[in-house]
């Protein structure tokens, strides 16, 4: 069974690779190579996956879940610029691929330390036209 | 890393849903208002997913500029404004529905993926939003 929260996050990115060209970087990145920066509206939902306690009749407190997702990424996220605040996108660019990735890792072993429950996929929403999902390495 | 992408576009689009198999009748009991010889209109949306590796120095699993430009030459520009049984040939002979629709963009896409993405971007599943309450998907 698998239960899936939602949150949101605005912060700013610039989608620049310092190993590619100026040419390089606009043919990749279109308008989101603009080296000033833009932003958006995120929209992350995590699903976790796992089966009811027999005597809660829940996966996950989902008011752990909404602890664990404030402490590990909307309070590191929400109003930052992404390439200079978040230290994982120090050494590679804030595309949404690899912010659902940074999601997965900032997640995954902290969901349920019983391993109960289990991370299953996160959602990142960039725009309401773009969102990539991660399932793990696995 | 493996990752799935989905990238969503709209379209406007006229139709008719009506089989030359059936009688009068039978067309006007099973399709109702969607049977109106005039036809009727939706603003329909189509979700693309693609699965793919994360390119270590871009950060992207795809090109979305190419995926942009294939779906546009592929199934916005012939179906944008058009009415989908007069003016897309696979729906003369084929009800558009909103599952023959979602067959017919597949088609289409496939037709052309390979020629631009190899194996490196694959084609994971197409969803078709003919209203906010009527949706059809095809995993592939």
């Amino acid at each position: 069974m698998v239960i899936s929260k939602k949150v949101e996050f605005s912060a700013s990115h610039i989608c620049r690779s310092p190993q590619l060209s100026d040419e390089e970087n606009e043919r990749a990145y279109g308008a989101a190579s603009n080296p000033l920066g833009h932003g958006h509206n995120y929209v992350v939902e995590v699903a976790i996956e796992g089966e009811p306690d027999p005597v809660t009749g829940m996966i996950l407190d989902l008011k752990h879940l909404k602890d664990i997702l404030e402490a590990r990424v909307l309070s590191i996220y929400d109003h930052r610029l992404l390439n200079r605040e978040v230290q994982a996108f120090e050494s590679i660019v804030p595309t949404v691929e690899n912010i659902a990735i940074d999601i997965w890792n900032r997640l995954e072993t902290r969901i349920d330390p019983t391993g109960r429950a289990k991370l299953h996929s996160v959602r990142v929403h960039e725009t309401s036209e773009l969102w990539v999902e991660y399932r793990g390495s696995k | 890393m493996t990752v799935h992408l989905g990238r969503r576009y709209t379209f406007c689009a006229s139709h008719r849903l009506h089989s030359p198999a059936l009688s009068e009748a039978e067309n006007k009991a099973l399709y109702g208002k969607c049977n109106n010889p005039f036809g009727h209109g939706h603003n329909y949306e189509v979700e693309v997913t693609v699965r793919g590796q994360v390119d270590p120095v871009t950060g992207r699993a795809v090109d979305l500029a190419a995926l942009d430009s294939l779906v546009e030459t592929q199934i916005l520009a012939p179906f944008r404004f058009r009415n989908l049984n007069e003016e897309v040939p696979a729906f003369r002979s084929e009800v558009p529905t909103t599952e023959n629709l979602a067959s017919e963009v597949l088609r289409r896409l496939q037709s052309a993926w390979t020629a631009e993405f190899g194996a490196v971007a694959r084609l994971e599943k197409v969803r078709i939003w003919e209203t906010d309450r009527n949706i059809c998907e095809i995993d592939i």
